[in-house]
């Protein structure tokens, strides 16, 4: 029962192209003991990601067209709905749009790829532009590739499916969590300096503290 | 031209797990030491609170000279080679050790003796097909003093369960007998922690809290641990987790036997015609410069003590140094760690905050603690299920074929179950096999123009059942522990591709036409080259590297202080 239950289930998660290597906790991926990251070809530069301060800046690493289909695309990752604000009004597109400015610029071109990809497979099998379509429509698109029907889209819409999770997720200093609404959504109980006992309980888990890792004036937050 | 300094008696290469504790018996002895190292002191402010900072851009866990010579993989000769994006190697004083998640343990003595135990008690058809397992040419028993010597120098917290020979299940009842208890108790209990105690125990297993360098009270000078949660790929702020940098290091500099050179990128180790090495040759702020010295340790990260063996070419050894005999590279083992089974309870688990290695561990199905009879496999996993999941690796978790990937449903799923989702974290016995092994990149080269480290794994058979077997063991203990979904993955066959437990490379062992060291971590051609890393290990235990490799590191380098004037002179 147990094995059936288990088969079942991943076959949904391989067909919902959720399960990628790159996600630490999720299903049989080495990790602890592996790194979180990705394979990229062997020839190309990779960059060191730049000190804390570069992502205050006001940066972008993509056109307003390319940032348009990408914000499409993160509305539907998670949208605005009864249970509070998406991923767009969270800022997860800024985050991921500062992301390739600096630590992602390696990936950026096969990145840009594939919003490109996403735009032209939206063209051809719903008449327009990925960002212009009504969002039945972009579900539409986001289906058909669950269903194997773009087979160049899937290893894109992983990525960019865990990037929005990333944006939506961070800590605000990155551009995304605005207002700390992905932290909220999920009961996250934010960042402490210290956690009691009492703060581990499971029947009563810690308040949810609205408060980065880095203070609004720049100071971090570790307290000395 | 290489600005030739002073001499000095020891040249050690990297200051991080393994030479950050080597050091400290050294200066002890009065030895002069120069500590070459690629990165600088870190501080406390470069620590943040902060999944990004941490654990997707990796900022306290990765290095400037890491950046350039992230390695490449290939599955075999003539499949397409890639390049990692983020590079394995730390470069810090402290090293790896600022970073890690703390647990800090043993290896089981059947981790020693693989091959003997399993011929032995299978026979020689049980030892997996492609191995060249050997045994360790030292057993538990002789490392068991330096395992008691480093819990007590970096301050390791834990519950002994085998006392000279006393079994207590508060403790893991599997490990080999050690002389004194831990010096300090266990991190703090917490309700998440006694539901999986409690779930191994009503199926008849030997659950038991971890060990780990961190501080469960204050100890050596520094803080207890305040379990904010941050500890994986994190630095700690209060300085409760036992890291090189706080603990043996300053303990070494207090000696004033130990110069320690920040910034300073290690090119060559230099030897002469009569094979033995003169001293190192490194890079620091643009100007290149000669360290002579007597004994040099190397002790950088597996993949760069093998890489730098490798360019280290000579007149004494062309392919190599250290290399006559073709062994640098062979035996290589990425760690086989893996998150093969997760389990959705039906109530919040608050594990989002408390320690990495504030956890609860089963051994039960792990080393040769069961009858592997007809199972096809030997070896298996410790099973590990910790506090600190931090909010993105909670919601890019699985939904359980409840929800999709997307969308309002999506959604909704995730404000209900975020926080309802654990993995465990199963670490397997893992060997070395013909198919995989390191040597130099023929193409990809760092700024300087030297090639990367290439990284060839092959398929396995052993490994994949072992840590399968353990996955189905896992999810019996979710389920035991009152978990209302499992799911049961297994691993690619080819093992992990870029691994932070990698092992083996340059290995220990009698026989110079199997092995790099001999079992004091001496090379077998260069008498005056120690090396203290993981690189020198001939299986992987099923448990985190970091202790072993740093008992190893003392033991060598107390070696290297009674052998003085023999290895030195």
């Amino acid at each position: 029962m147990k094995q059936k239950r288990s088969r079942e289930a991943r076959g949904k998660r391989i067909a919902g192209v959720s399960i990628t290597r790159r996600d630490m906790l999720a299903g049989a991926t080495f990790t602890g003991a592996a790194l979180a990251g990705g394979l990229i070809p062997a020839t190309a530069i990779q960059a060191a990601p730049q000190a804390a301060a570069a992502a205050t800046k006001p940066v972008t690493a993509f056109s307003p067209e390319q940032r348009r289909i990408l914000e499409a695309f993160a509305d539907r990752i998670i949208p605005t709905d009864e249970n509070g604000p998406g991923a767009v009004e969270s800022g997860a597109a800024e985050y991921i749009d500062r992301s390739f400015v600096d630590f992602l610029a390696a990936e950026k071109e096969s990145f840009a790829t594939g919003l490109a990809n996403l735009d032209a497979f939206a063209r051809t099998s719903q008449g327009a532009p990925f960002a212009q379509l009504s969002t039945e429509k972009r579900d539409a698109v986001l289906t058909a590739i669950d269903n194997d029907q773009a087979p160049n889209l899937k290893a894109f819409f992983a990525r960019a499916r865990r990037l929005t999770l990333e944006g939506m997720f961070c800590d605000p200093y990155w551009g995304g969590n605005k207002n700390f609404a992905g932290w909220d959504l999920i009961k996250y109980p934010g960042v402490r300096l210290a956690v009691t006992a009492e703060e581990q309980k499971m029947s009563k888990p810690a308040a949810t503290l609205h408060k980065s890792a880095y203070a609004s004036n720049g100071e971090d937050n570790h307290g000395h | 031209m290489a600005t030739k300094l002073k001499p000095v008696d020891v040249a050690v290469v990297g200051l991080g797990a393994a030479n950050g504790v080597a050091v400290l018996p050294l200066a002890r002895a009065g030895l002069k030491i120069a500590a070459l190292e690629a990165g600088s002191w870190m501080k406390p402010a470069d620590f943040r609170p902060d999944e990004v900072h941490n654990n997707i851009r990796r900022m306290v866990g990765t290095g400037r000279k890491g950046w350039g010579e992230i390695p490449t993989f290939r599955t075999g000769p003539g499949q397409p080679t890639r390049r990692f994006t983020i590079p394995p190697m730390m470069n810090a004083v402290g090293g790896t050790s600022i970073h890690w998640d703390g647990n800090s343990w043993r290896f089981h003595p059947w981790d020693f003796k693989v091959r003997s135990e399993t011929i032995r008690r299978y026979g020689a058809s049980a030892i997996p097909a492609g191995s060249t397992v050997e045994d360790w040419p030292i057993a538990y028993d002789d490392l068991e003093p330096f395992y008691d010597t480093v819990e007590y120098e970096v301050g390791v917290s834990g519950k002994a369960g085998n006392l000279q020979g006393k079994i207590d299940p508060a403790g893991n009842i599997f490990e080999g007998p050690r002389k004194r208890e831990y010096p300090m108790p266990p991190l703090r209990d917490s309700d998440f922690t006694d539901m999986l105690i409690a779930g191994g125990r009503k199926l008849g297993w030997h659950p038991h809290r971890g060990p780990a360098a961190i501080n469960s009270r204050p100890y050596g000078g520094r803080s207890a641990c305040v379990y904010h949660g941050f500890c994986d790929t994190g630095g700690c702020h209060v300085n409760a987790k036992n890291s090189t940098m706080v603990s043996t290091i300053p303990a070494a500099m207090k000696t004033k036997n130990l110069t320690i050179f920040e910034r300073a990128h290690v090119t060559r180790i230099v030897s002469d015609d009569n094979g033995k090495v003169t001293g190192v040759q490194y890079i620091r702020d643009g100007q290149e410069y000669f360290q002579p010295a007597k004994a040099v340790l190397l002790g950088s990260y597996t993949y760069e003590n093998v890489r730098l063996l490798l360019l280290s070419k000579s007149k004494a050894y062309p392919n190599g140094l250290s290399n006559n005999h073709g062994q640098v590279g062979k035996n290589y083992i990425g760690h086989w760690a893996v998150r093969e089974c997760v389990a959705l309870f039906p109530h919040d688990l608050n594990v989002w905050q408390g320690a990495f290695a504030q956890n609860v561990v089963v051994n039960d199905w792990a080393d040769d603690n069961f009858d592997h009879t007809g199972l096809g496999f030997i070896g298996g996993a410790s099973l590990t299920v910790n506090h600190e999941v931090h909010p993105i690796a909670s919601a890019a978790g699985p939904t359980f074929g409840r929800a999709p990937q997307w969308g309002s449903k999506f959604k909704s799923y995730l404000r209900e179950n975020a926080g309802r989702w654990v993995g465990v974290y199963a670490q397997c016995n893992t060997f070395p096999y013909e198919n995989t092994y390191l040597d130099l990149d023929p193409e990809v080269k760092d700024p300087l123009g030297n090639p990367v480290c290439r990284i060839t794994s092959g398929r396995k058979e052993n490994e994949p059942r072992a840590s399968l077997h353990a996955a189905n063991k896992a999810a019996e203990w979710f389920r035991a522990a009152g978990a209302i979904d499992t799911i049961v993955t297994p691993s690619p066959a080819e093992g992990p591709q870029l691994s932070v437990h990698g092992v083996g490379g340059t290995r220990m062992g009698d026989d110079p036409a199997k092995s790099v060291v001999d079992k004091w971590g001496f090379s077998h051609e260069a008498p005056n080259l120690g090396i203290v890393s993981g690189s020198v290990m001939g299986t992987h235990g099923a448990r985190n590297p970091t202790e072993t490799i740093q008992a190893l590191a003392w033991r060598t380098a107390d070696h290297l202080v009674k052998s003085w004037k023999s290895i030195a002179g």
